[in-house]
């Protein structure tokens, strides 16, 4: 087996578009969150949400038109472009058939299932129902994100999405990883994307689960999670190629786990059983114990319930060593970018191993006891981290964590 | 590398409901429903209608279960007590077993709904109940939910080619170790929104009657249903005294990276699809017994898969008994795939392929027929290729 390699990021996220933006944003404790703008919530209880506003599609595509694709792609395939500009990758020196995508989602591109039913409520064909069906067949389908930035740069290898939800990225980024490893493509681009839309709104608004102002991870007070969006792409190639072409690199990908909790659709099992599974397991293929972690990345939502269990399963893993693991959330600055959020989650522990620095927990006022570990309140912090943990959790009891070390050559 | 084998499968579709069922029909001959549907009205399609989960799933939990997902927990079912993993006497269930479901549109009735709820009666008055069957992966996690998968649970999402991908994806997982069982395939169910975006496309035949390969094809239906394979490695399924039915050899898949969408009519993602399938299973083209092919009855992409056959195949071509299952599916998107493979495995392990539903002259000279054909050989190539770019092929081998 190959070991593999980050050489390349992109992002674009709501506290700023572009790897440097994003990192000294992310670094500096910015917040994202503002009164949502793409929709009107006059009829909601919440108001706020973390949208992407310094984005304009025409500045990254080249080959295909804005229009012609939804705003989760758009950002994907924006993403992409600066993954692989980062990267420094040549495509005119790459067998093109050899180069794969994989994407992960948590809704994929709702807003034509939304303009269908706006088309459907306006009536008739006057209201352009047809058309709108068109698109839901066109536009909709979640595997035309992978399939966009396929397209955009001619990559012909394997494209693929895999929409586990609020842990995509983590499941896209793994998937990445067996690809290269076993020799079957020369590189992945891989990530997650998510467009902020009324359909998940509407829900989470539902469960009670957005928090009114803020987001509090691991707050005793605590009010809930902030509904967000974006996308992250990474580049993913055998460790022997990027030095070969002499590239920079990020981080090596270890290893990665899954579960599933079979226990609740919307709510993790209460000892968080299936996310210590999901870190042991992530723990064992890297050939890594808990005493080799340096840094947690977490899921960290800031729901009362996700943040308790989550807590719970890394106390219970990690034991007496879990309260000197650093372990953040940057969901308190960006949000909750949905199928995005562990894909840039995972290129921030990328970034993380790379410059030393690990991002704060912000809007940390009290601590609480049920949490209990060093969240790297406020204030980001120097440590330089050798190997970072990415724990992703999803709708469907669904588990990803996923181990990244920083690169030293011999 | 272990090698992955198929020790149980798992069929909602419309010919059939469970593998015998399913098996007999297709050799019958049957072609796809082409009546209106009654859950639908106004669009033709191959429609499995209205059916009772009770039997398979209980009373428990169904009711928040939608149309897809009822498909899938079925098929889940089926395969889970064909190879004694049933999971129903067991408190906790398997933290080894697990689900790979292949998708194109998920839930998407179960979305627009929602959404449609929220957009005429108002946000406060959508049920949470309903809102995770809004997210993709929402079919996946409930099935897990059901039938207590504890294992990996993964959505994959490629196009018409996403059931090829899922098992591809699942034959992975066991190889390194990170799952003992897996239940893979694709669902698909049709609704509404899926039957007009079909229509709207301009890909439904407007004679409603899908002819794959057919000289008067003029278009595909839509079809709906749920395949699974259990999936496990020969040395679990020995270990535990189940005799394997296939195994899973070579997949391949190259995306077109279109400009704009349609098929390459080129096929050389088609091609090359194939090619890496052929080369991953460590075989040529001339051990390939017969072929399952994905024509749907698509001028172009019917017309583009043939062309693609003829590149990797050459002259030999013509002696390779070919079925399109598709004439008697229909196009079942996410799941088509996945069928197409439970076909194939079929055809191997009765040395015979099925015959494609009506057939009855083709220009691109495949061996066809709308009898079944006998085949001599132990390797059968599966493809699974699509208007958007995605193509697919899986080799399987009969298990001796």
């Amino acid at each position: 087996m190959k070991r593999v390699v980050i050489t390349g990021i992109g992002v674009v996220s709501p506290i700023g578009t572009g790897k440097d933006v994003f990192w000294t944003a992310l670094l500096a404790g910015t917040s994202g969150i503002r009164p949502v703008a793409s929709f009107d919530t006059s009829r909601f209880p919440v108001h706020v949400g973390a949208e992407v506003s310094d984005f304009d599609a025409k500045d990254h595509l080249e080959r295909q038109k804005p229009e012609s694709m939804g705003r989760a792609s758009q950002m994907a395939v924006a993403a992409a472009r600066m993954a692989l500009a980062d990267g420094q990758v040549r495509l005119d020196g790459v067998t093109r058939s050899r180069v794969g995508v994989a994407m992960g989602t948590t809704s994929g591109e709702p807003i034509f299932v939304e303009m269908y039913n706006d088309a459907k409520k306006a009536g008739g064909e006057a209201g352009g129902k047809s058309e709108a069906a068109a698109d839901v067949f066109a536009k909709y389908p979640c595997h035309v994100i992978p399939a966009y930035v396929a397209a955009e740069f001619g990559l012909r290898g394997p494209a693929i999405m895999i929409p586990n939800a609020c842990a995509a990225g983590n499941y896209a980024v793994g998937y990445a990883f067996d690809q290269v490893r076993s020799g079957r493509v020369d590189m992945m681009l891989a990530g997650g994307a998510d467009a902020f839309s009324r359909i998940p709104y509407m829900g989470f608004a539902r469960l009670g689960a957005i928090a009114p102002e803020r987001c509090q991870p691991f707050d005793k007070n605590r009010k809930g999670m902030i509904p967000g969006e974006g996308a992250g792409v990474m580049v993913i190639e055998p460790l022997d190629a990027a030095l070969a072409r002499g590239a920079k690199i990020y981080a090596e990908v270890l290893g990665y786990g899954t579960s599933c909790d079979a226990h609740h659709m919307t709510a993790a099992h209460p000892q968080g059983e299936g996310g210590i599974r999901a870190m042991a397991a992530a723990l064992a293929q890297s050939g890594l114990t808990t005493e080799d972690i340096d840094y947690i990345s977490a899921h960290g939502t800031g729901t009362p319930t996700n943040d308790r269990i989550e807590s719970h399963a890394v106390r219970t893993l990690f034991g007496e060593r879990a309260p000197l693991v650093p372990m953040s959330s940057i969901k308190s600055m960006l949000g909750h970018t949905m199928g995005a959020a562990s894909a840039i989650e995972a290129l921030t522990c990328a970034l993380a191993l790379d410059t030393g620095w690990i991002p704060p927990t912000i809007n940390h006022e009290e601590p609480d006891p049920e949490c209990g570990l060093d969240i790297v309140p406020n204030h980001a912090r120097k440590t330089d981290p050798r190997v970072a943990l990415n724990n992703a959790y999803a709708f469907g009891g669904n588990n990803a964590s996923l181990c990244l070390a920083r690169f030293e050559a011999a | 590398m272990p090698r992955i084998v198929v020790t149980g499968t798992g069929v909602m579709a419309t010919p059939g409901t469970g593998p015998e069922a399913f098996e007999e029909a297709l050799w019958a001959g049957g072609a796809s429903g082409e009546q209106e549907s009654t859950r639908t009205p106004g669009y033709t399609f191959a429609d499995i209608g209205e059916f009772d989960p009770k039997p398979w799933l209980g009373n428990k939990g169904v009711r928040v279960l939608d149309r897809g997902t009822r498909l899938l927990c079925i098929a889940a079912q089926m395969a889970l007590t064909a190879t004694g993993l049933s999971q129903e006497s067991s408190e906790q269930g398997d933290v080894e077993l697990g689900l790979i479901c292949g998708t194109m549109f998920g839930g998407v009735h179960s979305i627009a709904s929602f959404d449609w709820t929220g957009i005429t009666d108002g946000p406060s008055l959508v049920s949470p109940m309903d809102f995770p069957n809004t997210v993709i992966n929402g079919p996946a996690g409930q099935a897990a939910i059901k039938h207590k998968l504890r294992g990996v649970n993964s959505t994959i999402c490629c196009g018409l080619a996403s059931g090829l991908y899922a098992i591809d994806y699942a034959a992975d997982f066991l190889r390194f170790g990170r799952a003992r069982y897996l239940l893979a395939g694709g669902m698909e169910e049709v609704c509404e929104e899926a039957a007009e975006g079909f229509e709207r496309m301009q890909l439904a035949s407007p004679t409603h009657k899908a002819r794959p390969f057919a000289t008067d094809r003029d278009g595909t239906l839509p079809g709906e249903g749920a395949g699974l394979w259990m999936l496990e490695t020969e040395e679990t399924a020995l270990g535990r005294g189940v005799l394997p039915l296939l195994e899973i050899m070579g997949f391949g898949a190259s995306h077109d990276a279109p400009a704009s969408p349609g098929y390459q009519v080129r096929g050389e993602g088609g091609v090359l699809a194939m090619r890496h399938a052929l080369e991953n299973s460590g075989i040529g083209p001339e051990a390939i017994a017969c072929i399952i092919a994905s024509a749907s009855g698509s001028r172009t992409g019917d017309a583009m898969e043939a062309l693609a056959l003829r590149e990797v195949f050459g002259a030999r071509l013509a002696d390779v008994p070919v079925c399109a299952p598709k004439a008697a599916l229909g196009e079942c998107m996410g799941a088509s795939g996945a069928l197409c493979a439970i076909v194939a495995g079929m055809a191997l392990r009765r040395q015979e392929v099925p015959p494609t539903a009506g057939f009855t002259t083709s220009e691109t000279g495949l061996k066809l027929s709308a009898l079944p054909q006998k085949i001599d050989g132990e390797y059968g190539l599966i493809n699974a290729f699509s208007c958007d770019g995605n193509n697919a092929s899986l080799v399987i081998r009969l298990w001796t």
